[in-house]
This record gives structure tokens, C-alpha cells and sequence, in this order.
């Protein structure tokens, strides 16, 4: 099993933004591990058939700025849940029993929103449920989401090439 | 009066939260579905009368993913698919996908080339989005298979 820092490697060195260090290790390995070649060759086939590269997105302001506001924001949502903690004079009963009263009207919000009894939908739909099977040796697939274009993909790999 | 403390603020919203979101009945769990059997490739659209041109926000969605530039319709079913049935529907000769309707949207579809089970996948199939089962084809072209919900 290929951990996630070796994957990264691989998709740098697919980029071209290994260092040659990190590149020769990478051949190094793609020679000696057949399960880092077919990860390699799933991304190469990803790279190929897409239309082009992830745009880059420049900031309108400069960098210090955006990642100050960024840091502000995280420090008002602090200060905020700070605020949201019980006072003092909360009576001892609230404090215990108002966070499992909470727990217990979402686990009902949860239990009933799941259950598809006859003739009702749920209106929300909890995750998508990724089983994907690809029982022929010859062939492989791997699949990928466009959130733009509200799809999701399943490409099937024949390895024709 | 004394104001309410954040943590009964927080519980009134989590039951409006679940008054809100209740189960929403309906006529039937039936799925209305339709899938097209699409052929992608960068050459013009040769002289076959079966092959239709697609919706445009469909191509352009494919464009905005894929590489190719065109894309035609071989082939498109509607069809329905019973709460907890199962349909086989044939797209083409050599194409055929069949699809279990799992409740609540969520579908397992198989798609079976010449005869062989290629690829299994379940997925919730939400209003107004695309399930791609797809790959390559001869001569740098691809096939697709693109199911969404019917009637949108």
C-alpha cells in the first residue's frame, strides 16, 4: 500500500516539479513497485484526458493582506465561541443535560431523514455511496468528480496504449 | 425575563432543524431515468445517419472535462426502474448496463461490454447532475455512457 506521501511524490514528478532528488527516487521506484506504476499510470491517464490544467487563480490583493484577513476571521470565530460558553450562574442541570438533549434531536433528525419507509424521499442525501468494481483483469478504472460541472465520472482504462 | 442560555438557542434550532427537514412523501420511489450512449473525437461528424447531435450544455459539460471536441449521440433510452427492481437496458451491440434502483436516488449500475461485466457503481443520482461511465476508444476516441434523472 502506497502511503500518501509517496503519492504526492508521484503526481510531482508526473507535474514536473520533483527535484531531482525526489524524481530519482521516483524512478527508482516505479522500476522495482508495480503498484506505484499503476498508480502512476492511472494519474498519467487522468492528466491526458482531461481538458487542461487547473487554472491559476491570482489573488486581486496581495498575498499578506488575504492571509491576514484569513487569520482575523479565524481569530473572531475564537472569540466568538468564547462568547458561547455557559455563564456562571447556568443551573448544573442545563449544563448536563442541554448537550445530550442536543445529541439526541440530531440523532433523530439523522435516524429519520435515513429511513425510507414506503412512499417518502428524504430530502437530504447522506454521502454517495463510492462502491466501484472493475472485475476484468485487463482493464482498470478509477473515478473522479466535476463539481462544476455537477458530474462524476467513472473512466474505465483499457490500457490501449 | 431571563433570556435563554446558547445551549437552549442551539437545542430550538436543531428540532425547527428536524421539523424542517422530516421525510417529504411522494407518489413513488420509482426512478425515471435516461441514458445515452455517446461517442467523443476530435474529427467532424462523419456521414452516419444514426449518430445525433447532443443538447448543448450536455457537450459543453463534456468539453469543459474531457479533451474531445465533439460528441454524438449513438443511442438514448428512458426507461423506469421500480423501487428495489432491476433493469437491463442494451445501448448498443456491444453495450448494455443494468441498473437496480436502490432507494432514496441511489442506484448500482452495471455496465456489461460484449457480454463481460467492465464496471460496477453505486451512486445517488441527484436532479440535474451527470453519472459519466466512460473510456477509450479506438483511433483516440471515447464512449460514454451518461445517465441521469428523465423529465429535466
Amino acid at each position: 500500500m502506497i502511503d500518501q506521501e509517496t503519492q504526492l511524490k508521484l503526481q510531482a514528478y508526473l507535474d514536473g516539479e520533483s527535484t531531482s532528488r525526489e524524481a530519482g527516487e521516483i524512478v527508482r521506484l516505479l522500476d522495482s513497485d508495480a503498484e506505484a506504476q499503476v498508480l502512476f499510470n492511472e494519474l498519467r491517464a487522468t492528466k491526458s484526458l482531461l481538458a487542461g490544467n487547473e487554472p491559476e487563480r491570482k489573488l486581486a490583493e496581495p498575498r499578506e493582506f488575504y492571509w491576514s484577513r484569513i487569520r482575523r476571521e479565524i481569530e473572531r470565530a475564537e472569540r466568538s465561541a468564547d462568547l458561547l460558553s455557559a455563564p456562571a450562574t447556568t443551573t448544573w442541570w442545563l449544563r448536563v443535560f442541554a448537550p445530550a438533549s442536543l445529541l439526541a434531536v440530531l440523532g433523530v433528525f439523522v435516524a429519520v431523514s435515513l429511513r425510507s419507509p414506503e412512499n417518502s424521499v428524504p430530502m437530504l442525501a447522506f454521502g454517495e455511496g463510492h462502491e466501484i468494481d472493475t472485475p476484468l483483469e485487463e482493464i482498470s478504472s478509477f473515478t473522479f468528480r466535476s463539481e462544476r460541472a455537477g458530474m462524476t465520472v467513472v473512466w474505465v482504462d483499457s490500457h490501449r496504449n | 425575563m431571563k433570556k435563554p442560555g446558547a445551549y437552549c438557542q442551539l437545542a430550538l434550532a436543531a428540532v425547527v432543524l428536524a421539523f424542517i427537514c422530516s421525510p417529504v412523501k411522494s407518489a413513488s420511489n420509482d426512478l425515471n431515468l435516461s441514458a445515452q450512449l455517446i461517442w467523443g473525437t476530435n474529427n467532424e461528424k462523419p456521414d452516419d445517419p444514426k449518430l445525433k447531435d447532443i443538447a448543448p450544455d450536455v457537450a459543453e459539460k463534456l468539453r469543459g472535462v474531457f479533451k474531445w471536441k465533439n460528441y454524438f449521440e449513438v443511442n438514448r433510452q428512458e426507461f423506469k426502474v421500480g423501487s428495489s427492481a432491476t433493469k437491463k437496458v442494451r445501448m448498443s451491440n456491444q453495450c448494455e448496463i443494468e441498473v437496480q434502483n436502490l432507494g432514496g436516488s441511489s442506484v448500482e449500475v452495471k455496465l456489461y461490454g460484449k457480454g463481460k461485466l467492465v464496471v460496477k457503481k453505486r451512486q445517488v443520482i441527484k436532479a440535474k447532475e451527470l453519472l459519466v461511465l466512460a473510456g477509450d476508444d479506438k483511433n483516440d476516441t471515447a464512449w460514454f455512457v451518461i445517465m441521469t434523472l428523465a423529465n429535466q
